[in-house]
């Protein structure tokens, strides 16, 4: 009876029992399924690098900004005004369903980029002006706030801007609940949101 | 992955522009490439990407060289991707449900199990480690390659050792089929 995989991965990390360790001496094919699985690790960490396939700074750069500039939600206002010119432009020069398709994926998106920019006025008006918040409540606020800059980041991606899909509907749906957990925690000062 | 110029992670501290940069250059393949063994997609890996990277310029002020950089760094990446598979696992495991069972057979009866007959022709290691169940591969990729103890990992995800232990089991049992040569006998 041979020891089970578990067993040799554990006589592999040196992790064996007794026993275990005891049958691997002494059965030349454990000793060589444990050295099998010795090279499958090390061609594991030797497998080459790899590269995004496309270059992520301009968006991280721009969330990056976003985030450092108070917060403003800026890039909101563009990235909505450029995804509504979008739209129009391609339910324009095309028609039958997938013209209707896209004019309910354009619709609600003009519907959620209301949403965020009421959301936006709410939080601008609440805004703390600098008084001081507990540490819990400023760490939610932050990640709250780095959810948002990285969904801005992806719709800030030209496929995003250039092409309505479902995908830009449904960041702008996170990110419409992001910034209505956001204006509960300034406005209650809770550190629970439900997220 | 290399380190880091002190002079550069000063600077990157202050949120100077040109620093980050040069940081998120010097990362991004590694970071990458670590987000693509963790997650299940391109796209999921470069989401994973950009947060760690706010991540790390968020928390960079607080990273006082007790270890490198490029470790820190890893870290949060694995931190981040356990996260997110926490938050998905019931998804993840639904449609990892189907291959659990041929998994477990096999990881069971050790490396005397015959190849199961679906087995598609020999893959290189790439490509045969791309179709490993999620969990299972973000699970072999940080204890075998990253280093992370079982416990670890299970402290990591919310699971047990013996969970970790056997999802690592599970995906060399499938990688010792992908990358069997059809030739080859197994051992009674």
């Amino acid at each position: 009876m041979h020891l089970s995989l578990e067993d040799l991965l554990a006589a592999r990390d040196g992790e064996a029992t007794t026993e275990a360790a005891a049958h691997a001496d002494s059965c030349p094919e454990c000793t060589a399924e444990i050295a099998r699985l010795r090279a499958v690790q090390r061609a594991l960490a030797a497998l080459p690098e790899q590269r995004p396939p496309q270059d992520l700074w301009p968006a991280l750069r721009i969330a990056l900004a976003s985030r450092r500039h108070h917060r403003r939600w800026v890039l909101a206002g563009r990235t909505a005004a450029g995804l509504a010119a979008a739209f129009t432009l391609v339910i324009g020069v095309r028609g039958g369903l997938e013209a209707w398709h896209e004019a309910k994926i354009a619709r609600q998106t003009r519907e959620l980029v209301a949403a965020s920019q009421r959301l936006e006025h709410q939080l601008r008006t609440a805004d703390s002006g600098g008084r001081v918040v507990s540490g819990r409540i400023a760490g939610t606020i932050v990640q709250l706030e780095d959810r948002i800059a990285a969904i801005d980041a992806k719709l800030s991606r030209p496929r995003a801007e250039r092409y309505p899909s479902q995908d830009v509907v449904s960041l702008w749906q996170e990110r419409v609940r992001l910034l209505d957990a956001l204006v509960s925690v300034q406005t209650t000062r809770t550190t629970y949101v439900g997220l | 992955m290399t380190g880091v110029d002190e002079l550069l992670l000063a600077r990157a501290k202050t949120g100077n522009e040109a620093a980050l940069e040069t940081l998120f250059r010097q990362f991004e393949a590694p970071v990458y490439t670590l987000a693509r063994r963790l997650t299940r997609t391109p796209h999921d890996a470069e989401d994973l990407l950009q947060e760690t990277f706010l991540e790390v310029v968020r928390s960079i002020g607080g990273f006082r060289g007790e270890g490198s950089f490029a470790g820190w760094i890893r870290k949060v990446t694995a931190s981040k991707a356990l996260m997110r598979l926490r938050k998905h696992g019931s998804r993840v495991r639904e449609e990892e449900l189907s291959e659990e069972l041929a998994d477990a057979v096999a990881a069971h009866r050790g490396h005397g199990v015959a190849p199961i007959a679906t087995t598609p022709e020999r893959l290189d290691l790439e490509a045969a480690l791309a179709r490993l169940p999620h969990t299972a591969r973000a699970v072999t990729w940080l204890h075998d390659v990253e280093g992370y103890s079982h416990d670890e990992i299970a402290a990591m995800v919310g699971k047990t050792a013996s969970f970790s232990k056997s999802q690592l089991a599970r995906a060399h049992a499938r990688l010792r089929e992908m990358l069997a040569p059809a030739s080859e006998e197994t051992c009674t």
